[in-house]
């Protein structure tokens, strides 16, 4: 039976499997919303749900990110085989841009001048005054660190399906929990 | 792809590709119900009331005005073409779809490592799957061209993918039973 830390890194896998989508999805409706005005209101649920859910994963990321690592230093040395270095070097780049993608949407955010209210509970600070500028800076790297993203996304699920296809054991922990 | 290995066959597939499409709907469902509770009728789309297109956030946007125009367009679309009865419908089914996607999701998950135990749950999963896409293409039908335009061709395409899998999960028990014989 897998321990807890490894249960718990698979609920968080699939967990953000399913955010990362969504917010993919959500992201290119939204946008053809009305621009905010007194009049027009349409945008403010579904960018409010959008930063709530990108924050959220930034933490899981994180926490991805350090079971990953820990999971490296344990070996304590480079593994002597290309295919498991190409998969650490993957999963690293894969999480590098999860949360690239996050921390600059969320300065792209802050520079916009909007608020952002976590889960409607907490009020996150303002870090920045509005800056047009920068708002439309970290909004491109947003855009493209999201396309860079897509793809990688697109290779992980690739290599994972053809792992599961050739029933070779090497993801079979990834449905176990 | 080896997906048969000498006379063993592998099953997995069914699984994982249950998860991976169970996902993807799971995200898309969870979209329309949003969708549906941000459009609602009512709104001050629906009235003559002009977009307001401000040069700044025009270039924020990288839009036209033209487009930015339009933008309201998009949402009276939504609104003209949607008949009373279309929006609570809807919400419905996408919330079953949902729960059912969650529960093939689940039940894919299982079914890589114990097909046995999961096979029965992710049979159930996909008949009320494929059932529930039957129930969104026929409301949508029933609506005008501009909704039909936006929901009927990926709802068709959700219907098949169900039914794939559904058929892959019946003929997995009747290949073990000829397995058995």
């Amino acid at each position: 039976m897998p321990n807890k830390i490894e249960r718990l890194k698979v609920f968080f896998h699939w967990l953000m499997a399913v955010n990362v989508f969504f917010l993919f999805m959500s992201s290119w409706w939204m946008l053809a919303l009305p621009l905010p005005s007194e009049n027009f209101t349409f945008r403010e649920l579904p960018f409010q749900l959008h930063k709530n859910i990108g924050i959220t994963i930034f933490v899981i990321a994180i926490y991805l990110l350090a079971v990953r690592v820990s999971k490296i230093r344990r070996k304590a040395f480079k593994s002597p085989i290309k295919s498991e270095r190409f998969v650490e070097k993957g999963h690293l780049v894969l999480y590098f841009l999860i949360t690239f993608c996050c921390i600059s949407g969320y300065l792209s955010s802050s520079y916009s001048g909007w608020e952002t209210t976590l889960w409607w509970s907490l009020d996150l600070p303002l870090w920045a005054e509005e800056n047009d500028s920068l708002n439309i800076l970290f909004s491109d790297l947003h855009l493209w660190s999201c396309w860079a993203l897509l793809l990688v996304i697109a290779g992980h699920v690739g290599v994972a399906l053809y792992h599961a296809f050739r029933s070779d054991l090497t993801t079979d922990k990834m449905y176990r929990w | 792809m080896s997906i048969k290995k000498g006379k063993t066959v592998n099953i997995k597939w069914i699984g994982v590709t249950s998860v991976l499409f169970g996902i993807l709907l799971v995200a898309n469902n969870s979209n329309e119900i949003l969708r549906q509770a941000v459009v609602l009728p009512g709104s001050v789309a629906e009235s003559a009331v002009a977009a307001d297109c401000r040069p700044d956030e025009l270039v924020e946007e990288d839009l036209s005005l033209k487009e930015c125009e339009l933008m309201v367009s998009n949402i009276q679309i939504m609104l003209a073409s949607s008949p009373s009865w279309f929006r609570p419908v809807t919400i419905c089914l996408y919330i079953l779809g949902l729960v059912s996607a969650l529960f093939s999701l689940v039940f894919g998950m299982r079914f890589v490592n114990s097909p046995e135990s999961a096979q029965r749950p992710l049979y159930v999963s996909f008949v009320l799957l494929v059932g529930i896409d039957f129930l969104i293409f026929a409301t949508t039908s029933a609506t005008g061209p501009l909704l039909r335009s936006i929901y009927l061709w990926p709802t068709l395409i959700w219907f098949f993918i169900h039914l794939v899998l559904l058929v892959a999960v019946v003929s997995y028990n009747s290949e073990s039973k000829r397995e058995v014989n």
